[in-house]
């Protein structure tokens, strides 16, 4: 009686570690592994083909007819720009975002992306209360 | 006892009518969200239950686990397989809504974002939950481990589902059930939101209840074969 009471406990205090050992092991493993998003300095020194989010800056995208492209200013938090080229159609909500990510590779002092996704503020607020006019 | 009957024979339908209601509302009620593509807000009144069904079947399936290890009652080891295939039924639909969500306001079905890389653990953690029962044939064996793997998986949930999203840069915008309490929607949206929250929480109970009754039932039979 007294033996199963204590191969008892032994397992609950077996069960006790290893649920620490999963949270400690979710606190500090998944930190570095769990985002695809690189920062500036990174993408810029590496070359690679990564992901860099930033914000949008504001005004500072137009497109290019020569060579029928997209070209922007991103900012990261610390306010240190970079620019980007991207080949491809602009997505429909380009102009209401205030974040974006893209996907490609720093060549030749400027960010070529393949792949451009927007953030938009989502505000869950009616068309007609925001006092926004529809855009398609 | 007859009441009881009664009672359960009603529950479905009023279900039933709560849900066209809802589904009618959202799409024709509730007025599109400005700042999205077109009408593609609507598809938060069945991402965000979705994703709220899924944990709290997983948090089901925790306390079930938890009850079978204390009671060994085979019927908790049904409630708690029961809890986690429906969790797991609706994260798969949580990840689909979102990845086409994703497609319409991001730009990209899936690039990795931490609550598609997150949502991707919880996924494969419940997925191999079914796998271990699979591998067990002693019932008796099969119950317990899975109890005690159910109670390790859930510790993952809360990691996933809340703390990974809000420590991260992510494109997904802040939960609307967030941290601040703050409730960012006009009304009108919210009622909805509101209202398919306690739809889809009654429609995973009703499934919940048929597919114990269910389990039950395959066991009583296999049971009897056995016999």
């Amino acid at each position: 009686m007294s033996d199963s009471k204590k191969g008892r406990r032994l397992w609950y205090a077996i069960g006790g570690v290893v649920i620490v050992a999963f949270l400690a092991y979710g606190a500090t493993s998944f930190k570095t592994e769990l985002t695809p998003y690189v920062g500036f300095q990174e993408a810029i020194s590496t070359g690679h083909h990564v992901q860099v989010a930033g914000s949008l800056v504001q005004g500072s995208s137009r497109y290019d007819e020569a060579s029928k492209k997209l070209v922007f200013s991103m900012a990261d938090e610390n306010g240190r720009q970079l620019e980007v080229e991207y080949d491809g159609v602009k997505p429909g909500n380009f102009e209401d975002a205030t974040q974006v990510v893209v996907i490609g590779a720093y060549r030749d002092g400027v960010f070529k992306a393949d792949q451009l996704l927007v953030k938009c503020p989502s505000k869950y607020q009616g068309l007609e209360e925001s006092g926004q006019s529809k855009r398609s | 006892m007859s009441s009881r009957g009664g009672v359960h024979r009603v529950l479905p339908w009023v279900l039933f009518v709560w849900m066209a209601v809802v589904i009618w509302a959202a799409f024709l009620w509730a007025p599109a969200a400005s700042g999205f593509v077109g009408q593609s807000s609507r598809i938060v009144f069945f991402h965000v239950p979705t994703a709220w069904v899924a944990t709290l079947a997983f948090l089901g399936s925790c306390i079930a686990s938890i009850r079978y290890l204390k009671t060994r009652q085979p019927i908790d080891d049904i409630r708690a397989q029961a809890a986690s295939a429906l969790g797991l039924t609706f994260a798969i639909l949580a990840t689909i809504t979102g990845s086409i969500f994703a497609r319409i306001m991001w730009g990209s079905y899936w690039n990795w974002d931490p609550r598609e890389t997150s949502i991707t653990f919880l996924l494969l953690i419940y997925a191999a939950y079914f796998a271990l029962r699979g591998a067990i044939a002693d019932p008796e064996r099969r119950a317990a481990m899975a109890a005690v793997y159910a109670i390790l998986a859930f510790v993952t949930v809360p990691f996933l589902v809340f703390i990974v999203p809000r420590i991260y840069w992510s494109l997904h915008p802040d939960t609307i059930i967030n941290v601040q309490g703050k409730m960012k929607m006009s009304s009108r949206m919210l009622q909805v939101l509101f209202a398919s929250l306690a739809g889809f929480t009654g429609l995973a109970s009703w499934l919940y209840c048929i597919e114990v009754r269910l389990e039950r039932l395959r066991r009583a039979r296999q049971h009897e074969e056995l016999i």
